[in-house]
């Protein structure tokens, strides 16, 4: 076999005598996709970092093409043909996909002085690099009027015309839909075919499965592992990243049989709005799990968020407890027992730069003030308990701002808010998107704990395993109007991608 | 389950150093030191700064700066601006003096229509905010000019005579040798400082400032809030407004021109983010006794008066730059545990 592409030797690294990075080895050949795993803190985007030359390592070695090579900045590893993909992608919105591409090497026309910029030349340059990856996409669109995946793509083709021998993806899926996340990986084969070898970092173990050709887990900065696909199991890979086995959920379900739901807690008539959803009716039951499950667009968020008060809806009945109720605001929505979980809960969700504490506490203040001062104590007593039920874990206590927290324990800190604030009913909105396996299964456990003591759940998501696999029954959608009902037992992926996309149930 | 704890552990010890570089204590410590070193500087060049005289005479200039800098910081916490206090300031003098001579309304009644006027201000800034979703630079960028306009219109452009002993007594007067502009400050600062660490509505207004979205789906009455705020910093203005014309025993439109920079100038440079979320009360006050003492110490040292405002400014410059440097340190150890 020839040398590999990359190879990253015994690398090592340690921050204020916190080894992050402990003896961890990978090798990348041309044309090959390395999946990267691990949860968060693992050491994943150290080493990341490492190879981009933004951190410094302490020992170890890097070799290119079997030859060792000095990352010491950014520049060195752009010199070296190692691009990175980054979720949040930076590019200019109000300029066209061809100037976005040849962003700061524009080719100019006019002579002696050259001030000009050759649009044609422009135009065409960016056609050849979209060309090489079978891209259509005009070079005149707009960067604003694409979608996240085109972006990202663009993001890719521009990696690759400028001499690109490794890219690195950091969760590029995370905001797309299937159909989306297959186009990626259309992208993803061309690179490959073009030689270029890949770094796959992602939570989504069914897309490592289907992408990557071998994949490399790490622990707490150490390698477990690096297997040829076909070697691992979903499990297997879990196990190792999070060091001891969860059990399959679904299995676990089936044998504790079916839960015994109380009233209706949430009942919705006839909710409408323009061009968002139409006539829903649904009931979720005090202890159940509802699962919403459609693809991008399909109304169900519009529809949590009307529900709750965030956006207004054009006409229908909300009934909570059989009481019908006026919901024209969140005030109204909190008033009324119903608690919201936003997709985005680092924008939406917690105000970051406050306390685990405080944020716990920002929407029920009733009980814990007194002549509208805060009683400091019962404040106290009523975060920590809801820290210590739902196992939120912060590295500097319950005064931590929420911005240092892992995403899972934000999420619980969003649930907490709306535990403390005491409702009756939980609208959640991907509650696991961008959270570890690990806490992923935790989050999991809380809610049917919180489902068991009562709590009337509608879950939200486009993560097809974990509405199977959570949901005590599952409603699909599809362009605003619900197209399916189906019970956890005969609910199937097939039966609810057909009926997300708009089949008969 | 043991190795995770190890690593929490392990990871605890750059998260408390960061802690303690973020700290909003630190900044507030650091601040006071400044200040503490600029008065050391100033007693060192000059016999008269450290008299009680001399502290009296800053005390009488700390009021107006003092009073309008509370609703600031509220609004800069709130995550917005409010560029129209100083024409507010100079609207309440006018108004009350105009009621007061031309339309012999007494000047009780007419120092609280004058406020009163000042309070819509605040409002109407804060409605455009709150409802209509305008940009509060924008918005408070207009009613800077718009009030600034009306007190001209009112006045004529003319100053107005307001002397009676009892108006003066708020500018001019004492309470046990204390100036009672002061006296007045130190009362609305505590008030200020209960509201907004011990009350619910001051942690919301930290809230909508960090995130207003997030505070909005949690429940939290945002555009109440804002229009409060707004309304309040109006109505700081105004009395703010009524010390400057009892203090000089006349209302000017021209009064307060470029408060508004003093005011946030004294506002950021004790702590408080531009960006809203952040901020504190002590912080301010340590801001205003700074560019206060920095005033007085440059006049008693005999310092041009044309360098006054390059000295202030370079040190607002200084110290949010510092601050700055500080919370990059933070981030940066954080970013590595």
């Amino acid at each position: 076999m020839t040398a590999p592409l990359l190879t990253m030797q015994h690398i090592v690294k340690s921050f204020y005598g916190v080894k992050v990075l402990d003896d961890v080895s990978i090798d990348l050949f041309a044309g090959e996709t390395l999946a990267l795993l691990g949860e968060n803190g693992a050491g994943k985007s150290t080493l990341i970092k490492i190879l981009n030359g933004d951190y410094r390592r302490d020992g170890g070695e890097i070799l290119i093409d079997g030859q060792p090579v000095n990352i010491d900045a950014p520049r060195d590893a752009e010199n070296l043909g190692i691009r990175m993909i980054y979720q949040e992608l930076h590019y200019a919105p109000e300029l066209s996909v061809a100037e976005n591409l040849l962003l700061g090497a524009l080719p100019r026309r006019g002579g002696a002085l050259n001030w000009l910029i050759d649009w044609q030349q422009m135009n065409r340059q960016a056609h050849e690099a979209l060309a090489l990856l079978n891209v259509d996409i005009a070079p005149t669109t707009k960067m604003r009027d694409l979608s996240v995946v085109e972006r990202e793509i663009i993001e890719i083709v521009k990696a690759l015309s400028r001499q690109a021998r490794i890219i690195v993806m950091d969760e590029p899926t995370a905001a797309l839909t299937p159909p989306e996340v297959q186009r990626l990986f259309g992208i993803i084969r061309g690179l490959q075919a073009r030689g270029v070898g890949i770094i796959y970092i992602s939570h989504r173990l069914d897309e490592v499965f289907e992408i990557a050709g071998r994949i490399t887990v790490l622990r707490d900065g150490k390698h477990v592992g690096t297997n040829p696909r076909a070697e691992v199991t979903h499990q297997s890979l879990v196990q190792m990243m999070v060091g001891r086995s969860i059990e399959d959920r679904a299995e676990v379900r089936a044998q504790s049989e079916a839960i015994t739901p109380g009233a209706v807690a949430l009942e919705v008539r006839g909710l409408s709005k323009a061009g968002a959803f139409n006539t829903i009716d649904l009931q979720v039951r005090a202890g159940e799990i509802v699962g919403l499950f459609g693809l991008l667009g399909a109304g169900h968020t519009l529809l949590t968020q009307a529900i709750f008060g965030a956006i207004k809806s054009d006409s229908g009945t909300i009934l909570v407890d059989g009481t019908p109720a006026r919901i024209a605001s969140p005030q109204d929505g909190q008033r009324a027992g119903i608690g919201f979980v936003p997709l985005d809960r680092k924008v939406n969700g917690l105000v970051l730069d406050m306390s685990v504490r405080k944020n716990i506490t920002l929407s029920n203040w009733r009980v814990l003030t007194r002549f509208g001062a805060f009683q400091r104590g019962l404040e106290m007593q009523h975060s920590r308990n809801w820290v210590d039920q739902l196992g939120i874990r912060m590295a500097g206590g319950i005064e931590t701002h929420t911005r240092y927290l892992s995403g899972g324990n934000q999420q619980k800190v969003v649930l907490a808010r709306w535990l403390e604030a005491n409702v009756r009913v939980l609208l959640l909105n991907e509650p696991t998107w961008g959270v570890d396996v690990g806490a992923r299964s935790d989050i999991y456990d809380q809610l049917e704990a919180l489902a068991a003591q009562g709590l009337a759940i509608l879950m939200v998501s486009s993560d097809i395993e974990e509405v199977l696999s959570v949901s005590h029954r599952i409603l699909t959608i599809y362009k605003g109007r619900l197209t399916g009902e189906f019970s956890q037992s005969d609910a199937t992926q097939e039966k609810l991608l057909h009926a997300a996309a708009g089949g008969q149930s | 389950m043991n190795t995770t704890v190890a690593a929490e552990r392990s990871r605890s010890q750059p998260l408390r150093l960061a802690a303690l570089l973020k700290g909003e204590r630190l900044t507030t410590l650091n601040l006071f030191a400044t200040f503490i070193l600029i008065c050391l500087i100033f007693a060192s060049q000059s016999d008269f700064f450290l008299t009680l005289d001399n502290f009296l005479n800053v005390g009488r200039t700390l009021g107006v700066v003092g009073i309008v800098s509370i609703g600031m910081t509220m609004v800069l916490i709130s995550g917005g601006v409010d560029l129209s206090v100083g024409s507010v300031a100079a609207l309440s003098g006018v108004v009350t003096s105009i009621l007061w001579l031309q339309a012999d309304v007494p000047l009780g009644l007419a120092t609280v229509i004058g406020l009163g006027a000042c309070v819509l201000v605040g409002f109407i800034n804060g409605f455009f905010v709150a409802v209509m979703r305008i940009n509060p630079l924008i918005t408070t960028l207009a009613s800077f000019s718009i009030v600034r306009g009306l007190a001209f219109v009112l006045s004529s452009g003319q100053t107005n005579q307001l002397s009676n002993p009892a108006f003066q007594f708020l500018g001019r007067g004492d309470v046990v040798g204390i100036p009672a502009s002061l006296l007045l400050m130190i009362a609305l600062f505590a008030a200020a400082f209960v509201v907004m660490h011990f009350t619910q509505f001051g942690r919301n207004l930290y809230a909508i400032g960090g995130s207003a979205e997030a505070s909005r789906l949690a429940g939290i009455a945002v555009r109440r809030h804002l229009l409060i705020v707004y309304t309040l910093s109006g109505l700081l203005s105004g009395l703010a407004g009524i010390v400057i014309a009892s203090q000089l025993a006349s209302s000017a439109p021209r009064a307060a021109v470029g408060l508004e920079f003093t005011v946030i100038a004294a506002v950021v440079l004790g702590g408080t983010s531009l960006s809203g979320g952040k901020g504190t009360l002590i912080g301010t006050l340590v801001g205003v006794f700074i560019l206060r003492v920095l005033d007085n110490g440059l006049v008693q040292t005999r310092v041009s008066s044309f360098y006054q405002d390059v000295v202030s400014g370079s040190v607002l410059l200084l110290a949010v730059g510092f601050d700055q440097i500080r919370q990059k340190l933070a981030a940066a150890v954080k970013d590595r545990s």
